[in-house]
């Protein structure tokens, strides 16, 4: 699962040469994912993308796949695009006989760029609403009895689990009482944590 | 990333990548081999040479998916092996993290209600743990094992067909992911959330283990899902073709 604040890049190319290489060069300086494809449309495998993209393919991929990649990836980030080539001068671009420092250097300017945009979005506290979904969580109430509790759809509050997961890191449902008692979400006395934890 | 093959050296290939070192042993494999190749060395231990390098390769390289024309070899060492893994985590991995989660957690003489729960936590991981072993040694592999016997010996078909009307691998669900999510749970944890009022050595020597755990725990369902099931898929096909 992917942050919303974070950033990945999507490498696309036919050859395997091309995504290892430039994996093994990137790798290092990202703190989201490395997706490699073959084909662009193979994006359609990653339903649960989210936050801001950097899309590294050749010229002619790019034309291909730039449409539906923009109608893939979702709204809550940017997407950025540079084109992988034989020869250029084009700081938007990335050649083959580029040096790893510069491949490197050319990928964090606009990484760096999605950074300023977003800065706002790096805030990971739970919203008030997240708290009180985990306070009834952590009783061991189900989606369903969460949803009666705070007159909202279970749709609405599985969605807002996935927000607690994905900015806490924690999954289970004991991972996420024993967060919310280190953080003193929760009182070690309301829940039973023989059950619970 | 290199791939191993056949005539790579056994000793290059562990200086490279020391996590395979439990591996080559559930294989049948003990250190001092000097510089003979994969091959050699398979040769003279009868170990099925595809499956080695497979094992391998899977374990080292992520991304690795094997060619189909690869996965010609019985599935009972494939199964063999998987066994053989369950045994390492029981006997030895899940002590040594008793063991090292109990050393880092007691080294402060009082005793944190923090503490408390991480022990509980960890008490739920392992029950998750448990479940998936049972899992697979008392319902998938002998499923496997079965559908093996009957491929061989098409006389207990009738049986096999009774005990299993809809034979297919697809039908178990996978047991892997809560205890994937307890895991990763522990780790972030242990990391982002808990006071750092314990020993930070032996807190790391905890967290190296849960790791060293993880990597395998993850190439083992790989096994599973690039090895065992794409197999077990090829039987399931030839039955039916049986029909």
């Amino acid at each position: 699962m992917i942050n919303s604040q974070n950033k990945s890049i999507v490498l696309i190319s036919q050859s395997d040469v091309i995504l290892a290489g430039l994996t093994e060069i990137l790798k290092g300086s990202i703190a989201g994912e490395i997706i490699q494809l073959h084909r662009g449309d193979e994006i359609i495998d990653f339903p649960e993308l989210a936050g801001n993209f950097l899309v590294i393919a050749t010229h002619e991929e790019l034309e291909k796949s730039t449409a539906l990649i923009r109608q893939i990836l979702p709204v809550t980030g940017s997407v950025q695009f540079m084109a992988l080539v034989s020869d250029s001068n084009a700081a938007s671009s990335i050649t083959l006989n580029d040096s790893s420092a510069l491949i490197c250097y050319k990928v964090n300017e606009i990484l760096n760029s999605f950074a300023n945009n977003q800065a706002k979005d790096a805030d990971t506290e739970l919203t008030r609403r997240e708290i009180e979904v985990l306070q009834l969580l952590t009783k061991g109430y189900s989606n369903k009895e969460i949803a009666d509790h705070l007159f909202v759809s279970t749709h609405t509050v599985i969605s807002h689990r996935k927000n607690i997961s994905e900015k806490t890191g924690i999954k289970s449902a004991s991972g996420l009482t024993m967060y919310a008692i280190l953080k003193k979400v929760i009182d070690v006395s309301d829940i039973n944590p023989e059950e619970l934890i | 990333m290199e791939l191993f093959n056949e005539n790579s050296k056994l000793a290059s290939v562990i200086l490279k990548d020391y996590s395979l070192l439990p591996v080559i042993n559930r294989l049948g494999i003990q250190l001092g081999f000097g510089d003979k190749t994969i091959r050699d060395i398979c040769n003279e231990n009868g170990i099925d040479l595809n499956f080695f390098v497979e094992t391998i390769n899977v374990f080292h390289y992520e991304a690795y998916f094997p060619e189909k024309r690869l996965l010609d070899f019985p599935v009972t060492i494939v199964i063999d092996y998987l066994v053989k893994t369950h045994q390492y985590y029981v006997n030895y991995l899940m002590p040594e993290n008793d063991r090292l989660i109990e050393l880092f957690l007691s080294a402060n003489p009082e005793e944190s209600p923090e503490n408390e729960l991480v022990r509980k936590f960890y008490a739920k991981f392992k029950e998750e743990f448990v479940i998936h072993i049972n899992f697979e040694e008392s319902v998938m592999f002998p499923y496997i094992l079965e559908l093996n016997r009957v491929i061989e010996n098409p006389d207990s078909s009738m049986q096999f067909r009774l005990k299993y009307p809809d034979y297919s691998i697809s039908g178990f669900e996978k047991e892997h992911s809560h205890m994937d999510d307890k895991m990763d749970d522990l780790k972030n944890i242990i990391i982002k959330y808990l006071p750092p009022n314990y020993d930070q050595n032996r807190g790391n020597a905890f967290l190296s283990n849960l790791f060293l755990f993880e990597k395998d725990l993850k190439n083992h369902s790989r096994i599973e899902d690039h090895i065992l099931i794409p197999k077990v898929k090829q039987l399931e096909m030839v039955l039916q073709n049986h029909d």
